[in-house]
């Protein structure tokens, strides 16, 4: 299983990191909605306008935040555990039900000593 | 769902032979006195893998823990184990790579002595004697034979191709009108509407280079499909198409990883479609082996396994 790891000493950039990590994917997803929504036809062109300077500025203060935290790389290291564990998730799904549900080991035949 | 252990136990590790120091279960190495907990047993042998021993030869070395390794033969075919009273598992990762590389390295020295082997993953334990192996061998006889026979002078080769440098996007825009159009209508823009093309440029981009990568890789396969027996792709990235896993030193994007079997002949062949790869620039790719086919090894007894869950 794949395990994100924070470290203990650095409790609080590690939850200003997962906070921001969290900030971060919704902000993609609402990105990837405002784009949907200016291709749709419609919005008006001032609610486009208006929808992408707010968005620019929202992900202008996120990487002001980052920066001022250093914690450019770690948020980046973060989403990528996260990428893996949904990555996991998704080839588990893939996979013999019963076969996620074995144990550490196989066994394969005989009998118990 | 939970198995008993009986006579032969795996401790499931990534079969894959870039994967194989990678266990996937964590057991403790259990030997409390008087217990017989699923992990300890009075006689077990470790098996590293399986040999065709028509020719009359030993093997001398060690194995994990410095165990004495030995062979137990059944009629021409050799099973390579070391004597053991419980599995191998432990929290320290270093511990738990030293036996690893050991594994692989006993793995090796049968290759270098009997030819290609059928490699067992880490942890591979037969509860018994050498009785029970040979039982075992046995009735496993004619599935062990033909997979030795099929797998006889071809090894195992892992590719990696890592792109350093990501396509440049003059080029794809040059290449594509969509890119062209958006670049034109960006230009265009006011900063709002600006950034939300710039967004869906950025996409467009990705959607490219991933096209891309994946139109290499796929290239690549063919060709080395001409000079091997099996071109396997191995899993593919986190993210889908669009992003490859970084490569281990992060020095670049993997775009692809392969597994071949091959024999030591087609080696040279192989490179040689390899060096045309790296030829572009950006690129980088790792060839590594010849490894035991550890991909290429069918399981054996894992259905009876799955029988023995009733017993």
């Amino acid at each position: 299983m794949t395990t994100i790891d924070i470290d203990e000493d650095e409790a609080g950039t590690g939850l200003i990191t997962l906070v921001v990590t969290v900030v971060e994917i919704l902000f993609d997803a609402l990105e990837r909605e405002a784009v949907r929504r200016m291709e749709s036809g419609r919005l008006a062109d001032e609610e486009i306008e208006r929808l992408g300077r707010q968005l620019q500025a929202i992900e202008t203060e996120v990487e002001s935040l980052k920066a001022s935290e250093g914690i450019e790389e770690s948020v980046s290291d973060l989403r990528d555990d996260l990428d893996g564990l949904v990555w996991d998730a998704l080839e588990g799904l893939d996979e013999d039900h019963s076969r996620s549900k074995k144990p550490g080991y196989t066994v394969f035949r005989g009998e118990h000593e | 769902m939970t198995h008993e252990p009986t006579s032969l136990e795996n401790e499931q590790v990534g079969k894959e032979a870039g994967d194989r120091a990678r266990p996937s279960g964590a057991k403790r190495r259990t030997s409390q006195p008087g217990a017989t907990s699923k992990t300890d047993f009075d006689a077990g042998r470790y098996l590293y893998c399986l040999v065709d021993v028509e020719e009359d030869r030993d093997l001398e070395t060690v194995g994990i823990e410095s165990e004495p390794v030995r062979l137990i033969t059944n009629d021409g075919i050799g099973a390579v184990v070391h004597d053991c009273e419980s599995v191998y598992d432990s929290d320290d990762h270093t511990e738990i790579h030293r036996w690893l590389v050991r594994h692989q390295s006993v793995t090796d020295e049968a290759a270098a002595v009997f030819g290609t082997p059928l490699p067992f993953q880490f942890a591979t334990i037969i509860r018994g004697g050498d009785d029970v192996v040979c039982e075992w061998l046995e009735n496993e006889r004619d599935h062990i034979e033909d997979t030795l026979r099929s797998l006889a002078d071809h090894w195992e080769y892992r590719i990696e191709i890592v792109r350093t440098d990501p396509i440049g996007e003059e080029a794809l825009e040059a290449s594509d009108d969509h890119l062209t159009e958006l670049r034109a209508d960006i230009e265009a823009a006011g900063p709002g509407k600006r950034y939300l093309l710039e967004s869906k440029y950025e996409d467009r981009l990705e959607q490219l280079r991933a096209a891309r990568n994946q139109a290499l890789v796929t290239d690549v396969l063919t060709r080395l499909d001409a000079h091997a027996r099996e071109v396997h792709p191995v899993d593919s990235p986190p993210g889908g198409a669009l992003e490859g896993r970084r490569s281990r030193d992060n020095a670049g994007t993997s775009i692809g990883r392969l597994t071949i079997l091959a024999r030591a002949d087609d080696e040279e062949a192989i490179g040689s479609v390899l060096d045309d790869v790296v030829d572009n620039p950006g690129l980088e790719v790792t060839f590594t082996g010849p490894w035991a086919p550890y991909s290429f090894t069918p399981a054996f007894g894992e259905e009876t396994g799955e029988e023995s869950d009733g017993d």
